[in-house]
């Protein structure tokens, strides 16, 4: 099952397009990172899947084709806004009953026991709670609805270190328990101890999705002499970076690909990959020809 | 840490029946309590005030009707006294109930949509399994029946407060500052002023703002109406005769000569006429027909002074005219502001 | 993990890390370029030399590895079937990962021939004049080549990284 599926999506805001020609296929059972620079289009794509804004062109289904935003969809997602947001003139206790009365599902038991654990009281009003505080409040409250799918925006960019770490232990336990979890980031760090599953947006548009390990496996890092260079413009060769002597290229070929005389290959780290893809806008690593653009590749002559 | 069990995968959740409706009461009533605390103070403080004052001249008007004989002077001095003290008192109480409904409307229903909006907890509500416009419009429709019923229940406190004033014939219940506080009206305007704060609130997304184009709006419409619709809710009844029955509603006045019109009772045309005929007359206005008045002068040059004017037992139909279309309109207002929350993107 | 005093399982220690149910603790080393799986096999193993684990110890639950090191449960999972597959370990449907043998065992006097036969190659290089690196880099590279003829055709998942294809 994908846990979100879009076709041709795309989001307008009066002229300018936030997201466009977005064709994604998100299979269930993976914790996915939403990647890009500010502006990207990351908090469009999410509040397009959870609902909260009608495609201007195409269609986004989730958990496995239900439409998005239907009274099934929101049943089955959770989300959590960027900043967490709560009634901050509510108690903790309060935010419970509200979540309570406004879902079908409800585990009030675990909601409970997890802010024991965490030390907030119930009486506690969510408004002068910590950062971290509240981010967890409103984590308690999305995992107690027993969501299939969690989706997070930005969640950790508040946050202090040990917050953060609090949180995304949390975001993965649920993981580890049968969530599929969709989060938004610009912090590349840590990423790829999250994440198995990778979307990078730019610009708008997807230039690339797929599983972590297989993106990893289909890119390698050749080095060699900065002169040869540019005899491997014809190889799908995503970013150079280049010295006086020596040259780096990011090259889309896995291990099994030969490497020129003279050439070392190295693999590539998902942070790495990622800023070289950044630094690209025009180049695109999709997963299978049916997708969307396909998996088109630009040749960097330099 | 505390294991999270998740529903299992094969069941598929085939469009699940809405959450129940009722479980937006205590939601509701939660969210919202302080504000409607502050309504309830708001009308409270009124009410005790007119309990008090209320029972203290309803008392002196016992004493007054008591007085024999009824023309005396000191039965008419009485009389006077009553007036003097007790209208006054009277009419202060009205002009600050006619802020009322606009406080009611802008601090309860501007912030129900606009606070959600200001501080992105929209994003919270919208994503929850109840759904965006049943919580929106389960929340309008609360809060509407308890601040329309609230406003109700005063306005039957305030038609007992000011029952001496119509006996002494102080004032009528068409004033039109009366008028809105009594029957069906206060909770209607009560209403309507909720539904366009709720509506300014979804359009604005800022409270503040939100309340004070509510309270803009909301004088607005309350101006327009006083001075200017409800004199015409049914056609007027004409007359030429000077005195009007008791409690009448005087609504236009004009003289006129030959079965034609000639110019209005009141202004600047009236006082050319005077200046003219008269000879130098003080333009005072009509009403005063003692001999040599402007009337006087009038009537022998022979110009008839016509009143329109809505008798007394129009009240009630006036009422339920008002009230319906006030709550014609309410109904629009609200449906418009689900509608919005059908529609917005985030 | 976290701020919370002792739950009401009793099971979280003052220090934060789940004390009782798991012999072993995993740690991380993000700056040490070596992918996360392969780091918690790797702990395994070196625990299991150590004595730290034995046969029938119980490895952590993945919930309790993702929870503490806040990392994705998949990579828990790629590890233990990684284990599972060397057969240091063995799984049981629904009570979790369970040693189930030990790492062969080197007797004592061949581990010491084996060390001075090693100085003596160390000796040989330096007198060759390969540095540190470069012995390093020689070793690495047999040492590779060695596996490689003994499993066939590799896929990624070379444990150093810097490894070269190809020394210059």
């Amino acid at each position: 099952m994908n846990v979100v599926e879009t076709s041709g999506l795309g989001k307008r805001y009066g002229r300018t397009w936030a997201l466009h020609e977005c064709a994604l296929a998100i299979p269930a059972g993976h914790v996915t990172a939403l990647v890009g620079p500010n502006g990207a289009g990351k908090t469009t794509l999410l509040n397009l899947a959870v609902g909260l804004a009608e495609p201007s062109a195409g269609a986004v289904t989730v958990l496995g084709g239900v439409p998005a935003g239907s009274p099934a969809a929101l049943d089955g997602i959770a989300f959590v806004a960027q900043d967490a947001p709560v009634y901050k003139n509510l108690s903790a206790g309060d935010m419970l009953h509200v979540t309570g009365n406004l879902n079908h599902r409800f585990d009030r038991a675990y909601a409970q026991d997890r802010l024991a654990e965490l030390g907030i009281p119930l009486k506690q009003k969510a408004g002068r709670m910590s950062g971290g505080q509240q981010a967890q409040l409103a984590l308690t409250l999305a995992l107690a609805r027993r969501p299939r799918l969690l989706v997070l925006d930005e969640p950790v960019a508040m946050l202090d270190p040990i917050a953060r770490h609090d949180f995304m232990a949390t975001v993965l336990a649920a993981a580890a328990d049968g969530v599929s979890v969709l989060l938004s980031s610009h912090v590349l760090a840590e990423l790829e101890r999250v994440a198995d599953y990778l979307i990078l947006l730019s610009k708008g548009r997807v230039q690339v999705a797929g599983q972590v390990e297989d993106l990893l496996a289909a890119h390698r890092m050749l080095s060699g002499p900065a002169g040869e260079a540019d005899r491997y413009a014809d190889r799908p060769v995503v970013h150079v970076r280049r010295g006086e002597a020596q040259a780096h290229l990011l090259v889309r070929a896995g291990a099994q690909n030969p490497v020129p005389d003279g050439w070392e290959a190295h693999p590539v780290g998902l942070e790495e990959l990622v800023l070289a893809y950044l630094r690209e806008p025009g180049a695109a690593a999709l997963p299978g020809p049916a997708r969307g653009r396909g998996a088109t590749m630009t040749e960097v002559a330099r | 840490m505390t294991a999270l069990t998740v529903p299992a995968r094969a069941e598929r959740d085939v469009s699940p029946r809405p959450v129940p409706w009722r479980r937006m009461a205590w939601v509701t009533w939660r969210q919202h309590r302080i504000a409607l605390a502050g309504v309830a103070a708001l009308l409270g403080a009124f009410a005790v005030y007119l309990e008090l004052s209320g029972l203290q001249m309803h008392h002196a008007y016992a004493a007054l009707i008591a007085c024999h004989p009824a023309d005396s002077t000191a039965c008419q001095d009485a009389g006077a006294l009553f007036t003097g003290s007790y209208g006054i008192k009277g009419v202060i109480a009205a002009i600050l109930l006619q802020a009322v409904p606009a406080l009611i409307g802008a601090f309860i229903g501007a912030p129900v949509l606009g606070r959600e909006m200001e501080t992105g907890t929209f994003r919270y509500a919208w994503t929850q399994g109840f759904g965006r416009w049943r919580w929106a419009l389960a929340k309008l429709v609360l809060l509407a029946a308890v601040v329309t019923a609230a406003a109700g229940a005063f306005s039957l406190l305030f038609s007992w407060y000011v029952q001496p004033l119509f006996a002494v014939g102080y004032t009528i219940p068409f004033t039109p500052m009366v008028f809105d506080l009594r029957g069906v009206a206060f909770a209607a305007w009560t209403l309507a002023a909720f539904a366009i704060g709720a509506l300014a609130g979804m359009l604005i997304r800022r409270v503040v703002p939100a309340i004070a184009a509510t309270l803009a709006g909301y004088a607005g419409l309350a101006f327009a109406a006083g001075l200017f619709l409800r004199q015409y809710y049914t056609t007027p009844l004409v007359t030429n005769k000077p005195d009007l029955p008791g409690s009448a509603w005087a609504v236009s006045q004009w003289y006129a000569k030959d079965g034609k019109f000639a110019f209005p009772a009141r202004g600047s045309q009236l006082v050319d006429a005077v200046m003219q005929l008269c000879h130098g007359g003080t333009g005072r206005g009509p009403g005063i027909s003692g001999p040599g008045s402007p009337a006087q002068c009038l009537t022998q040059h022979g110009y008839t002074l016509w009143t329109n004017y809505q008798p007394g037992s129009r009240f009630w139909p006036f009422q339920w005219i008002e009230g319906g279309w006030l709550l014609a309109l309410s109904v629009l207002l609200i449906a418009v502001t689900i509608w919005l929350v059908r529609r917005r993107a985030a | 993990m976290g701020s919370g005093p002792g739950g009401g399982d009793g099971k979280i220690a003052p220090s934060g890390r789940v004390a009782a149910g798991s012999a072993i603790e995993f740690r991380l080393d993000p700056g040490s370029g070596v992918p996360t799986y392969l780091q918690l096999v790797q702990q395994v193993e070196h625990a299991l030399r150590l004595g730290y684990l034995k046969p029938g110890d119980q490895l952590p639950k993945v919930r309790d590895v993702v929870a503490s090191l806040a990392i994705n449960p998949n990579t828990v999972l790629k590890a233990y079937k990684e284990l599972e597959t060397k057969g240091l370990t063995a799984g049981r449907p629904g009570q979790g990962t369970f040693i189930q043998a030990t790492l062969s065992q080197v007797a004592l006097p061949e581990l010491t021939g084996l060390r001075r036969s090693l100085s003596g190659w160390l000796a040989a290089a330096d007198g060759a004049g390969l540095d540190r690196d470069g012995m390093v880099a020689l070793f690495s590279s047999a040492l590779r080549d060695f596996y490689e003829r003994r499993r066939g055709s590799r896929t990624r998942g070379s444990p150093a990284s810097g490894e070269t294809e190809g020394v210059a």
